[in-house]
């Protein structure tokens, strides 16, 4: 009988003097933190997921009560998170929702391989092993990285051989860009309207590009000279849009000799149903036939 | 060979917890995605473990034996270890915050890690005198990290490869697990 006493007497006072020392040294190893860092950790959902790139929410909150980092990086709140997180900063931010764009038109026939490929069919495994299939090195190789990264079911690899975005699907949660080993995927907010350079190569020598693809961009920089809004500059030696400039007059649409540009609102987020300057579609198998 | 050592050579290779043993698998497969994460890992759980193997050592011996209630070492001990890890945060996150940011998320993690609960059991099954038991921790302890940085940097080696659908994910990792603890029996006869 007395042993069950002895058990009860013995938990309940570890339990108490373990009790008493945490709360003791949490008093006593309490580190002060300021009043907004403390609102900005109340207003974070505490999954303490590290997704934001902090060991946990503590830390993301001390992180943006010093202006560190910014108050949209976590994804488990979302946007609403973001929000809150920008009223107590006092700042306001532009919780976008964004979608994957394919910075790449070289289709089979635009793009010419540089030799058969009869390997691992992952665009990884590709760009280690032979150092990408295209001649162009920047371009996308199609073998679907991220069509199998994608949660949404949200991206394809057409007949054509590059991937196509469902943009009813697409979250924008940017597994399909970090998947992609050619960097050629990239997140653009939805609402945005202009015009986008739908090229990645980056080389120089004008004869190069042309003979890697028929849609490179070889640095003209025609679309410069010829924006009435001079939103362009080149920067990396690729075309690149300033937004807030860009009313979408789609002159570099027309004037790009190798139509690199392409509107967004119109040819992108729109695509295969309108395209401008009378381009066929890309999705459909009719793009097989190119004249240029 | 001194017995310290003997007992540091089993723990760490002979019965590799892990590999072994089979203790301590979900922060094995959960953390093991690259390398650098896998060794931090490591290190939060070698110091959890030599403090926890500490403190119930002397609880067991000081308190419990004494009073005849060696069943109650699981309640007791559990209790212990979460109590000490979180303690441990406190301490870390007021005087050596730099520590505790590499720790991060870890930290917290290891206080339901079987591990740490099998090495304190250990310790009394054994009949561990004081500084045996923390060499046995220790020996445990790198024994773990060493398992988890195998498996992170197998992990990385098989990114390309073709692996057949019905085994993608973790239970490639297992056939891989299985692999690198076949070797492991190599050490078998390494301590007579």
């Amino acid at each position: 009988m007395s042993i069950i006493f002895v058990t009860l007497a013995v938990s309940f006072i570890l339990a108490f003097i373990l009790g008493i020392g945490l709360g003791f040294f949490r008093e006593k190893f309490n580190v002060p933190r300021d009043k907004k860092t403390e609102q900005i950790r109340a207003a974070l959902p505490g999954a303490n997921c590290g997704a934001c790139g902090f060991p946990g929410c503590d830390a993301y909150a001390e992180a943006v009560g010093k202006e560190e980092t910014t108050p949209d990086r976590c994804s488990v709140g979302g946007t609403a998170t973001a929000k809150a997180l920008a009223e107590i900063l006092g700042v306001t931010i532009e919780a976008e929702d964004k979608v994957v764009v394919l910075m790449c038109q070289g289709t089979k026939d635009r793009a010419p391989e540089k030799a058969e490929y009869v390997g691992i069919k992952t665009c990884a495994a590709v760009k280690l092993s032979a150092g990408g299939i295209k001649l162009c090195a920047w371009g996308c190789y199609g073998f679907g990285d991220c069509e199998r990264a994608c949660p949404f079911d949200a991206i394809h690899v057409g007949v054509d051989g590059i991937p196509h975005v469902d943009y009813e699907k697409c979250t924008g949660c940017g597994k399909c860009v970090t998947a992609c080993p050619q960097k050629v995927l990239s997140l653009v907010p939805r609402n945005r309207t202009g015009s986008i350079p739908l090229c990645s190569n980056r080389n120089p020598i004008k004869a190069m590009v042309r003979k890697t693809c028929s849609v490179g961009c070889f640095k003209c920089e025609l679309c410069v000279r010829s924006c009435p809004e001079k939103a362009i500059h080149m920067e990396n030696g690729l075309p690149v849009v300033d937004y807030t400039k860009c009313k979408s007059h789609a002159v570099c649409v027309a004037k790009c000799p190798t139509h690199v540009f392409k509107l967004l609102e119109k040819g992108v987020f729109t695509e295969g149903e309108e395209m401008p300057s009378g381009e066929e579609p890309v999705l459909s198998e009719t793009a097989s036939k190119d004249t240029r | 060979m001194p017995v310290a050592l003997k007992i540091f050579i089993s723990a760490l290779l002979i019965n590799n917890i892990i590999l072994m043993r089979f203790i301590a698998l979900c922060p094995y497969i959960g953390m093991s995605t690259d390398v650098k994460q896998s060794i931090g890992m490591g290190f939060a759980v070698t110091f959890v473990m030599v403090m926890a193997s500490t403190v119930t050592w002397a609880l067991y011996h000081f308190v419990l034996l004494p009073l005849g209630l060696e069943f109650l070492q699981i309640l007791v001990f559990i209790l212990i270890i979460a109590s000490l890890v979180q303690l441990v945060e406190y301490y870390l996150k007021k005087s050596a915050p730099a520590l505790y940011l590499s720790m991060g998320i870890y930290l917290p993690l290891i206080t339901t890690n079987c591990a740490i609960l099998a090495v304190t059991f250990d310790n009394i099954t054994a009949a561990y005198t004081f500084f045996q038991s923390i060499v046995y921790s220790i020996g445990v302890a790198l024994g773990f990290t060493l398992a988890m940085v195998l498996l992170a940097g197998l992990r990385n080696r098989i990114r390309t490869a073709a692996i057949p659908p019905f085994l993608r994910g973790n239970p490639i990792l297992f056939v891989l697990s299985s692999l690198v603890a076949v070797s492991f029996m190599g050490f078998a006869g390494l301590i007579k």
